[in-house]
């Protein structure tokens, strides 16, 4: 036990004064936020910025349709109306388009016997933020024009036209009624299950990658004539969690400093604020320490079949698949957090860790499910460790040429 | 009481006999060679005495007692392939290796600066491993495996990687070492150094032990026909009857006599051409023991 914490406290401290370390507990999160805010800052300019052109016979709709384009936004400039246009303006503003003058046409032919015929020409074949922002204004200008016709006051016939918004609540399980917003809840969901899956990969990687260092160094034998290879990786795989334990604590904290500013207090206001209860708090790094376990065991037992970094990145996608398994399922859970799949997503031991934060982001499982998760990935944290053990204690001592499978069969039988 | 005893001990891996049946008994105070061809079986035998690998049968004794990993706290090992921590700092390495071995920090710490003085590289304590030469951080290894002061100290080519000055300083540390009672077990292929420094040898081949006991009965097995001539002149007396192979080298010739080869006939016939500096009857050396009972085909 001495020497497994001796090799833990090692693993720590050298990770921890380390360069890498520092620079990822700063780096990570800042990288983060400026990501964050680089695609919210280009989600609100997306398509404003097109030189647009509404051309149709009938100036009503044309200039209903354009007022639908420039509400509350920032810029309205670029959306030009040509109305009444005859036809061969048509072929001009096309011409136009060629040229790079103009981005697109929205041509709004109004048949006197049927509805409005709506095309939209441009030089792009994948804009459909744009072609669903026209889409949203053609319908609403066009109801609000078709009201208008009616006799109906211009501000009326657009608060119509413009429907309204829904109003969305949350039953919790103690029979309390709490606003809710699904938005918000995805992103909180999303948010907690990346920084699980980042910190889980990232210090998963570390164990594999310091194996496959000393390895090559060729501590090992030194360290085997006293430090028994079990107590090597339970040290290993407790000093490098304990590192990634240190770095969640300092962003938790950085993060509870941040909450007073300014900055935070409109992040956490608004339709937009994330609220993380003590329930998450806690089963955050519970679920960091499992999936950690189950992961840094299995990366071990790969580096140490492996000569090379180089060797043990060609295996890490296949061993990080259930991760991105994890985040495939996203829509899936946060559609309906009870379904059969979500459930199942979040006991299987793989993609427990991130997909129960998923649905916990929507609503809060039944307590069992919590208990038979956790007992699932502590089963298959050892079934992993035996595994990995075995491979590590005959892979540290072999050098020179990579194993193949039946070599590692025959490393587990020997064990 | 033997420090170490291996009875009858077989490794194999796969379908390869890596040990066959190998016993070898070291004691308190001795300095044991272990010798033997690439492949023969050394660090298999070493690896099986640190209890890095399990014998398939036989029995590995350490301290008069079947293997136990509590008896490895009185074991320092330097292996074959051996390495350091390489960003660590070689003070905080060397406290770490005392602290696995039992030792509290502190006295980690000054043991391993008195050490690092006496090898001479006290320097290099406050400099990361990756800094050192090959030669220092074979020094750093050194230290790092005696520090706890182990009644038995194992060793897998100690020398290789050092240059003369830093190996004589090495064999006169073996040699403290030896004469304070520690038993000291060294495989290598400088069979000079095992001929100089140690009491016992094992010569293993193919697994098996071929050639073991104390250093002087092995000689004694072996007829002194071999001579040493110092010489300037006309080397034509190599040509001689009596004898069976011959290397010279610049006035300095080797020879090995024929079965009934007479060195006194030798050293008239070589008087009568050339003038004579040396002329001495020796022992084979160690190599021809370990080459004449290998064979040709050992690389050692």
């Amino acid at each position: 036990m001495r020497n497994l914490l001796l090799v833990a406290r090692r693993e720590y401290l050298e990770q921890i004064r380390g360069r890498a370390f520092r620079l990822s507990t700063i780096g990570l999160p800042s990288l983060f936020v400026v990501i964050v805010a680089i695609a919210y800052a280009s989600s609100l300019g997306l398509g404003m910025h097109k030189r647009l052109v509404i051309a149709s016979p009938d100036p009503v709709i044309a200039n209903q349709v354009r007022n639908q384009l420039v509400i509350g936004k920032r810029r309205d400039g670029a959306v030009t109306v040509v109305a009444p246009c005859p036809p061969d303006t048509r072929a001009t503003l096309i011409n136009e388009i060629r040229a790079k003058t103009i981005d697109g046409v929205l041509w709004i032919a109004t048949p006197a016997d049927s509805r409005p015929v709506v095309t939209y020409i441009s030089n792009s074949a994948g804009d459909f933020i744009t072609a669903s922002r026209l889409n949203n204004a053609v319908n609403n200008g066009l109801v609000e024009a078709q009201l208008a016709g009616t006799g109906l006051d211009s501000a009326e016939a657009r608060d119509l036209a413009n429907g309204v918004s829904i109003q969305t609540y949350q039953v919790k399980q103690n029979g309390t009624i709490v606003k809710s917003n699904a938005e918000a809840s995805f992103w909180k969901g999303y948010v907690m299950a990346f920084l699980l899956s980042l910190t889980t990969m990232i210090y998963g990687m570390n164990v594999a990658r310091s194996i496959i260092q000393e390895k090559t160094s060729r501590i090992f034998e030194v360290m085997l004539a006293t430090v028994k290879p079990t107590e090597m990786l339970a040290g290993k795989l407790i000093g490098v969690g304990a590192v990634g334990l240190t770095q969640i604590a300092i962003w938790l904290m950085a993060a509870m400093a941040i909450v007073g500013t300014p900055f935070a207090s409109m992040m956490l206001t608004g339709q937009f604020s994330l609220h993380f209860s003590w329930f998450e708090g806690v089963l955050f790094p519970v679920y960091f320490v499992l999936g950690y376990l189950l992961y840094s065991s299995l990366f071990a037992g790969l580096a140490a079949t492996c000569e090379t970094e180089q060797e043990l990145q060609m295996y890490m996608p296949l061993a990080a698949a259930p991760t991105w398994l994890s985040f495939a399922l996203i829509i899936l859970i946060m559609n309906d957090s009870n379904s059969f799949w979500s459930v199942a997503s979040s006991l299987f031991p793989p993609t427990a860790p991130i997909c129960m934060f998923l649905r916990m982001a929507s609503e809060t499982p039944p307590a069992w499910q919590f208990v038979v998760s956790i007992a699932l990935l502590i089963v298959s944290i050892w079934a992993t460790l035996w595994f990995s053990s075995r491979l590590y204690r005959i892979g540290i001592l072999m050098y020179g040429k990579r194993a193949t499978i039946p070599e590692l069969f025959r490393w587990l039988r020997y064990s | 009481m033997p420090v170490v005893e291996l009875v009858a001990v077989t490794k194999a891996y796969e379908k390869k006999l890596a040990v066959d049946r190998l016993s070898l008994t070291i004691d308190a105070g001795q300095m044991f060679g272990l010798l033997g061809p690439n492949g023969a079986g050394k660090t298999s035998s070493i690896r099986m005495m640190m209890g890095i690998t399990l014998p398939d049968s036989g029995q590995v004794n350490l301290f008069d007692k079947p293997f136990e990993r509590r008896s490895l706290d009185r074991v320092g090992y330097l292996p074959e392939e051996r390495g350091l921590y390489k960003k660590m700092k070689v003070l905080d390495q060397l406290i770490f290796f005392g602290q696995l071995r039992g030792l509290h920090a502190e006295e980690a710490r000054k043991r391993s600066v008195e050490w690092s003085k006496r090898l001479e590289i006290a320097d290099a304590l406050d400099k990361k491993t990756e800094e050192l030469s090959k030669g220092m951080q074979q020094k750093i290894q050194f230290i790092g495996s005696i520090l706890h002061d182990p009644k038995l100290i194992v060793m897998d080519e100690p020398f290789s990687g050092l240059d003369p000055v830093n190996a004589v300083l090495l064999e006169r540390t073996l040699l403290e070492l030896k004469d304070k009672g520690r038993a000291i077990l060294f495989s290598t292929h400088r069979m000079d150094q095992v001929e100089k420094l140690c009491d016992s040898i094992c010569l293993i081949n193919n697994g098996e032990a071929v050639l073991s006991g104390r250093m002087r009965e092995i000689k004694n097995r072996y007829e002194r026909n071999h001579v040493i001539v110092e010489f300037e002149g006309n080397p034509a007396f190599l040509a001689s009857d009596q004898i069976a192979e011959a290397k010279n080298f610049s006035g300095h010739a080797e020879i090995r006599l024929k079965a009934h080869g007479d060195a006194q006939k030798l050293l008239h016939e070589a008087s009568a051409v050339a003038t004579i500096y040396r002329f001495e009857l020796v022992e084979p050396s160690l190599e021809e023991i370990f080459i004449r009972t290998v064979g040709g085909g050992a690389h050692a």
